[in-house]
């Protein structure tokens, strides 16, 4: 049965774009945060017709999809749970197909890497506005599977804002398209952010913007965390969105200092990097209204960047935060989670309780102005207790934020790791709406299947009808 | 059946009604301040109709989070009034405010010409609880303004016309009011207008609005020019303005635009005005069309709509929205003669050049028998789908939305 399924993939697409040794499949049995099982074969297509070819035969032969960009998840969303299944690599779909100045939008394929079509507009003075951390290799595809957010879309907004129209190939292996000026329902928005178990992207109109006249990256620095998600607060309070609001703690900054040599005060146990981007003629008022924020809650130090290389190395700092964590510990883990902004502090403190309990060392770099906390916990997987501990710590965290008036992911997704934790922030009616996208658009859970959903939950345990 | 009107106080309320329909198969239409009437096919009057307007509580402000939730009963004019307490709004651009709901503005998918600057509403919903057809509560989102936990719900509903369910109460990001605001009229003579729309549309500190109006003299003040006028809002800090002002009056000077006055005070109330002018109507003897259209073909579909309209010996009013590439056309006659065939040949005459032309304002009685929605969307078959699934028994406004949604 297996030989005829790859018989049939290599006949459609060409032998070379169809992987099936055990060593090729391992690649792609993992994401950023997980390793998954072995799926049957790995496909590399090169355009829309092939992913359709691809999706009739995966169904024919019984075969769930699972649509693929860099693997650079962190919710275990697009690797294979229960083995088998044919995962779709996009790294050969990978083209800006069009790009419209006038009306700034640009089509692209969804292997494009996200970093690279900012890059690729850059001569006509626009970029795409959504900036997940993992920009450099992360891709347009798994973005909007995700509904990816980043530092920017404080002010920007996160990837549903900036999708205009898809085409996608749904799970018979029909192509159709939607767009945002559509009549009728709005599928667009309904099908970014649903992990690629709707359908599945083969190109995106997206929307570009343009490039700031001038922008500004200030650094401040505090002697407590409270005293820093207080001014993030009062920023956000007084009326201000600047274009990125994040905030580091102190074993991310001296874990950044000793990998980076960015600048920032290790003596400090909170830093603040404030970005606004806008008009020169704005910017000193701008910088005045935010220092005297930031003193009047007691920074220690206040830094401004003007120029692009001092920005830079603000930036870099920021940007290679979770990787500098690689010095302390072995491992770590990511938790992903909002809060309202207001209640930054509480949960702060809560993610300081949890890991103090279970013995972790704990370092927060995250999205201060949204309220999106991502908790860094460090340990060695070798370790058993300590696994069990950043399991521990890391349901705490969620139910911290659950209890806070949050929510369980802010930007990485529901994936395969939290489809359990959906039961918590949500009722069975709730679930039971969701479903019911779910059956219209795969009925037999065809792509994508052990995702978002809890576990062993089938549409008609959610009580659809 | 007899017809009557419902207008629940509570949540708990309003679902007893959908149950109830559900189970006996009675129309449900939805009815919110009832300023978007004109959207949509006529409802047959079959059935019950269901006022959202009894549920009028803010039920949460947590103005400091930039987080607001209402009930969609509350009227634009009244959640505004409250935000700008905390010197925040919500652009949602609504014509009609003080009666308009958040509800029906969201459940129309109605679009502002601010949207190409703070989004379209559905980007601003963070959060909703829908009552679906047999009277249960669903929740998506919530009161956090980053949230990809499970399928995008609310902004699925916020455009779907009420046939997915009742848009019980909708929780809203908020924003910071700009600090500064300044209006400007001109007169467009015709031959400065194509230079014009490129300046505006090039302008570094672009607009949050910008309009050419030619026609609506009743319903816009001022003076109307023989060849339409311009409508700009510059929103921007207070540093930023003299320069915002300076480079706009340079820009349309470049276009040979004759004079800009500035209209400081009537902003707003010009803002609005121009908002109500889209989905105003000449007694029963108007249809107004909403294309959308590219910022770059924005001229040319307002001229192409014109001169349609002209062509068929309606009298023409269009409002294009130079920074979104919206136009608005509304077509009319005070002589009713042969008013229903000079309509009908219209649409068949706009859809063939205009894939995306729906209509939102005008009760002439032909309405019914136009291209209401414009062209059926390529992923129709799948609407459909969605539809039976969360109206199996076809009880939620029947008729009224895109080829039988």
């Amino acid at each position: 049965m297996s030989a005829s399924l790859h018989e049939r993939l290599r006949d459609a697409i060409g032998a070379e774009n169809v992987k099936t040794l055990p060593e090729d499949l391992a690649v792609y049995s993992f994401d950023a945060y997980s390793e998954g099982r072995l799926p049957s074969a790995v496909v590399i297509p090169s355009e829309a017709r092939e992913v359709s070819a691809i999706v009739k035969i995966a169904r024919e032969f019984g075969e769930p999809i699972i649509a693929r960009g860099a693997g650079t998840g962190l919710c275990g969303g697009a690797v294979s749970i229960d083995g088998g299944g044919v995962v779709i690599s996009f790294a050969r779909m990978h083209r800006l197909l069009e790009l419209d100045v006038p009306n700034r939008r640009a089509r692209v394929q969804p292997g494009l890497v996200n970093l690279q079509l900012s890059q690729q507009v850059a001569s006509a003075k626009l970029f795409y506005a959504p900036d997940p951390a993992s920009q450099r290799s992360s891709t347009i595809g798994g973005n909007i599977a995700t509904n990816a957010g980043g530092p920017h879309c404080l002010s920007y907004g996160t990837t549903v804002n900036h999708v205009l129209s898809l085409e996608i190939v749904d799970e018979r292996g029909d192509v159709f398209t939607t767009d945002v000026d559509d009549a009728g329902y709005d599928l667009t928005a309904t099908l970014v952010g649903s992990e690629g178990t709707l359908g599945i992207v083969t190109s995106a109109w997206v929307r570009l913007l343009r490039l700031p006249e001038a922008t500004r990256v200030w650094l401040a620095a505090f002697p407590d965390i409270d005293r820093a998600s207080e001014t993030v607060s009062a920023i956000i309070g007084a009326g201000i969105v600047p274009t990125a609001l994040e905030m580091m703690d102190s074993v991310i900054v001296r874990a950044v200092e000793a990998a980076f040599h960015a600048g920032y005060p290790t003596d400090a146990a909170a830093v603040l990097l404030i970005e606004n981007a806008g008009f020169e003629d704005e910017m000193d008022a701008c910088e005045a209204a935010i220092e005297r924020i930031a003193r009047e809650h007691g920074a220690l130090s206040w830094r401004a960047a003007r120029t692009q290389a001092e920005r830079d190395a603000l930036w870099a700092g920021r940007k290679g935060a979770v990787g500098a964590l690689g010095r302390i510990a072995p491992n770590y883990y990511t938790q992903d989670v909002t809060v309202p902004r207001s209640v930054l502090p509480k949960a702060l403190h809560a993610v300081e309780k949890a890991s103090r309990d279970n013995d972790l060392l704990v370092g927060n770099v995250f999205h201060a102005g949204d309220g999106n906390l991502h908790p860094l916990l460090a340990y060695n997987k070798r370790d058993r207790r300590q696994v069990a501990a950043v399991l521990e710590t890391g349901n705490a965290i969620l139910q911290a934020a659950i209890d806070l008036g949050g929510t369980i992911s802010g930007e990485h997704g529901v994936g395969y790791e939290k489809r359990d934790a959906m039961t918590s922030v949500y009722t069975t009616e709730d679930l039971a709406a969701m479903a019911r996208v779910r059956d219209v658009f795969d009925p037999q859970h065809a792509l994508n299947p052990e995702k978002i959903f809890p576990a062993g939950t089938r549409c008609i345990e959610l009580g659809t009808r | 059946m007899i017809a009557c009107v419902e207008a629940p106080a509570t949540v708990e309320a309003l679902c007893d009604v959908l149950a109830r329909c559900d189970a006996d198969g009675t129309p449900v239409t939805i009815v919110g301040g009832g300023t978007l009437y004109g959207m949509g096919f006529p409802p047959s009057g079959d059935g019950l109709t269901l006022q959202t307007t009894g549920l009028k509580r803010v039920v949460q402000y947590n103005a400091a989070d930039l987080t607001i939730a209402v009930q969609c009963g509350v009227t634009i004019k009244t959640l505004v009034a409250r935000l700008k307490k905390a010197r925040q709004f919500v652009p949602f651009d609504a014509p009609k405010s003080g009666r308009a709901t958040v509800g029906g503005t969201l459940a129309s998918g109605w679009l502002g010409p601010r949207r190409h600057r703070y989004g379209r509403p559905r980007d601003l919903i963070v959060g909703s609880t829908i009552a679906l057809a047999d009277g249960t509560l669903a929740r998506a989102g919530g009161m956090v303004v980053k949230n990809v936990a499970g399928y995008d719900m609310s902004r699925l509903y916020v455009g779907s016309f009420g046939t997915l369910g009742v848009l019980v109460q909708a929780n809203l990001k908020t924003l910071p009011l700009p600090a500064a605001a300044r209006a400007f009229l001109a007169p467009l003579p015709e031959r400065t207008r194509t230079r014009a729309f490129a300046q505006l549309q090039g302008l570094a500190i672009e607009p949050s609005v910008a309009l050419w109006i030619d026609g609506f003299e009743k319903e816009i003040s001022g003076e109307p020019g023989p060849e339409g006028r311009l409508f700009i809002l510059l929103e921007t800090s207070e540093p930023l303005l003299e320069r915002a002002t300076r480079d706009l009056r340079s820009a349309l000077g470049r276009a040979g635009v004759p004079d800009t006055e500035i209209v400081d005070a009537r902003a707003f109330s010009l803002f609005d005005a121009a908002v109500d002018a889209y989905v105003s109507v000449v007694s029963e003897r108007s249809i107004t069309y909403r294309i959308s259209s590219l910022r770059e073909r924005v001229e040319s579909c307002a001229l192409g709509a014109r001169d349609l309209v002209r062509r068929f010996a309606l009298d023409a009013a269009v409002i294009a929205d130079i920074m979104n590439g919206d136009v608005i056309v509304r077509a009319s006659r005070g002589d009713t003669r042969d008013l229903s065939l000079k309509f009908q040949v219209l649409d068949d005459n706009l859809h063939q050049t205009e894939t995306r032309a729906r209509i939102i304002a005008g009760d002439h009685p032909v309405r019914a028998a136009l291209r209401v929605w414009g062209n059926d969307p390529p992923a129709l078959e799948r609407m459909r789908a969605l539809k039976t699934r969360f109206d199996p028994n076809g009880t939620l406004n029947p008729g009224r939305f895109v080829s039988g949604l």
